[in-house]
């Protein structure tokens, strides 16, 4: 049994509701989507009182499936003004599935736009709304070390927490989640859901499950039989199994440097020439000679474990990762090549609560038209850090391209581009180019094809097959984005078919629920359909499906590629959502 | 003939001068000589690859020609 916490800021109330039988599959990415598609019209103020912000965990959270663990953050965006969806890592979304929590939902503003506000629900489901005026203003660190210090000892809780550009309200605003040591370090950052929290007038959401266990199964036998089996899957596949915990994330950047797809210096060069050095790599021998953490899981009973903790010369933790996109945001696009220059870079803006992909691309930006030289990391920080006077740095790359003039922006449905160009990755391109999300490279992420010959092999710098590569990835991302699985193990997923047929064997054992294994990959379509006609409503339309221009016109060195999927390709990537639609019922 | 060979990760072991890391190194070899018979003749552990050759794709029968760079992965991912 699953509730829904409906919260509401304009008369801080508070009330529980039990999660709609129509929506008993649905967690993470799809109940955030269903909640939001029925309760924020789509003309509505991503800033005001109608729109509602949605943490829910997926139909895995609070159980021991592996990389079960993940976070779906939704709302309206202020970005890009459509239907939002941010995952991440971090403690809280098995904290809240523990209590029996589906999703809690934020409506309404507070009176008194200085109010900052405490969301504190304990392990026995009480809930509180408390002023933390005293906190306003404070980084995400600080915050965090204010909330242990009102917590009773021996607690066990988890966040969620705003920093001072969600307080801002700036569009580049992300929202941070605790991670097992307490740390703030974890993001639901695209799309400016932080500029969301803020407006709501919440600092702070503290979730304790002190006492709560694992959650109880239909049928725990076979659960833990399909749980061993999904492990075997994930700890034999060699990216899962060894290349990501040794590496993390970040061994990609010398391997998209190669392929000459590592976006450099504002999109204009897809390799860099201090690739290895920002590498993971590097990274790597480099924690490990400050005797730093090489390997550990951003949530509990993650069993790849590609997160690593930062620590300067002295051997200070200093932030998480940094992952590829932040390695290739605050690096290469930057021209950047020293990993403490952009640990320093994704420290701040961890502490700012900004997404650092889109300060990454923003800073880039802000080189490209000359305002700081290209690699000045001093001057990026001093820029991060005032987020200039009016803040336009901190509402992300496109407000700071057409504030400075440059012509070269790279964003699609007004967000950032991530860390691999569309021009020499293709098939990546169609999924920032129809992304329901905006550019987002976690929406179909067909780097597994087109670079890292994981689930067969399509031609990167062709266009040939990335329409079907993409939407077939965009709907399996959906799927596992609900279940609140990892997205790394989609690596598996994809060569291993016993791993698919855990994963529906651990859905079945765990609600009770049988069902045909196809119903997962229609769970997938039915989350675009939502997502895809709330953006219709909002006006959305398919010019809106395009990368910028100079893909199509400005020859990226070292393959002088050009981005050459038709329009007509595109637009056939959501071919399957008016028959979705009839058959949920919808318009 | 002469081509750059770089190894990526946990191969960089197998550089063929023993000297490890992951700047690229000349090899001389035959004409005719495929992206296999380097693998061989380097000792990389039997598990899939990803390899370039001048930052393309290459399969195992690709032929090499004198200044190719040829760049080596072991299955590696992220995001
Ligand atoms: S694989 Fe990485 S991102 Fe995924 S759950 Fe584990 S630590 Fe987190």
């Amino acid at each position: 049994m699953r509730d829904i916490l409906r919260v509401n800021m304009t008369d801080l109330s508070t009330t529980w509701e039990p999660v709609p039988d129509a929506w008993k599959l649905y967690g993470g990415r799809a109940l955030t989507d269903a909640i939001i598609y029925n309760d924020v019209p789509a003309d509505a103020d991503p800033l005001g009182s109608a729109n509602v912000l949605v943490f829910a965990p997926g139909m895995f959270g609070g159980t021991t499936a592996p990389n079960g663990g993940r976070l779906s953050v939704g709302a309206k965006s202020p970005l890009t003004g459509g239907i939002k969806e941010s995952n991440s890592g971090g403690q809280l979304a098995h904290t809240l599935a523990r209590l029996g929590i589906g999703a809690i939902a934020i409506s309404g503003i507070p009176a008194d736009p200085a109010a900052r506000y405490a969301l504190t629900i304990e392990a026995d489901r009480s809930v509180s709304l408390t002023r933390v005026d005293e906190w306003a203003g404070l980084g995400n660190y600080e915050t965090a070390a204010a909330i242990a210090a009102t917590r009773p000892a021996e607690d066990r809780f988890a966040t969620a927490t705003n920093g001072p550009a969600g307080e801002a309200m700036a569009r580049a605003a992300g929202i941070a989640i605790s991670d097992p040591k307490g740390y703030p370090n974890r993001f639901a950052g695209r799309g400016g859901l932080g500029a969301v929290m803020g407006s709501k007038g919440i600092k702070a959401i503290i979730v304790s499950d002190k006492g709560a266990g694992f959650l109880e199964h239909a049928d725990k036998e076979a659960f833990v039989a399909a749980t061993k089996n999904f492990t075997k899957a994930i700890k034999e596949h060699g990216v899962s199994g060894t290349g990501l915990p040794m590496y993390g994330t970040n061994v990609l950047t010398n391997i998209l440097n190669e392929a000459g797809g590592l976006p450099t210096r504002n999109f204009s060069a897809g390799s860099f020439e201090f690739a290895d050095a920002i590498g993971g790599e590097t990274q790597r021998a480099t924690i490990l000679e400050r005797g730093g953490d090489v390997s550990h899981g951003c949530s509990t009973g993650c069993v790849i474990k590609c997160s690593r903790y930062w620590s300067d010369k002295d051997g200070n933790y200093k932030t998480k990762g940094p992952e590829y996109e932040t390695a290739w945001s605050m690096g290469a696009d930057c021209a950047i090549g020293d990993l403490d220059e952009i640990a320093e870079l994704d420290r701040a803006c961890g502490d700012l609560g900004l997404d650092t992909i889109e300060m990454g691309a923003t800073l880039a930006v802000y080189m490209d038209s000359g305002a700081i030289q290209f690699g000045d990391a001093a001057g990026a920080l001093a820029a991060l850090r005032d987020g200039l006077a009016d803040n336009v740095i901190w509402d992300g790359a496109e407000a700071t391209g057409k504030k400075f003039g440059v012509a070269r922006i790279p964003v699609v449905k007004h967000q950032a581009l991530p860390a691999y160009d569309p021009r020499s990755v293709q098939g990546i391109g169609v999924t920032y180019a129809t992304s329901t999300q905006g550019a987002d490279h976690t929406a179909g992420y067909t780097i597994t094809a087109n670079i890292l010959g994981v689930g067969g092999t399509v031609n990167p710098l062709s266009p040939e097959g990335q329409v079907t590569l993409s939407k077939t990835l965009q709907i399996a991302t959906a799927m596992l984005d609900s279940l609140g699985l990892c997205i790394f193990v989609a690596f598996p997923v994809l060569d291993i078919p016993e791993a698919f047929v855990a994963i529906h064997e651990m859905l079945e054992a765990h609600t009770g629920t049988k069902y045909d294994i196809a119903a997962l990959m229609q769970m997938g379509r039915e989350v675009l359909t939502m997502e895809r006609l709330y953006n219709e409503r909002a006006g959305f339309t398919s010019a809106d499906d395009r990368l910028p221009e100079f893909f199509r016109t400005d020859k990226l060195p070292p393959h002088d590629a050009l981005f050459t999927v038709t329009d007509a390709d595109l637009d056939s990537v959501f071919d399957f959502v008016p028959e979705t639609a009839k058959e949920m019922g919808l318009q | 003939m002469n081509v750059d060979i770089a190894l990526f990760a946990y191969l960089s072991d197998y550089q063929p001068d023993g000297k490890g890391g992951r700047g690229a190194r000349p090899f001389a070899l035959e004409p005719g000589t495929t992206v296999a018979d380097i693998i061989r003749t380097l000792g990389l552990p039997d598990e899939p690859r990803v390899v370039f050759v001048n930052g393309r794709h290459a399969a195992d029968e690709a032929l090499l020609a004198e200044g190719d760079r040829l760049a080596i992965f072991p299955p590696v991912a992220g995001g």
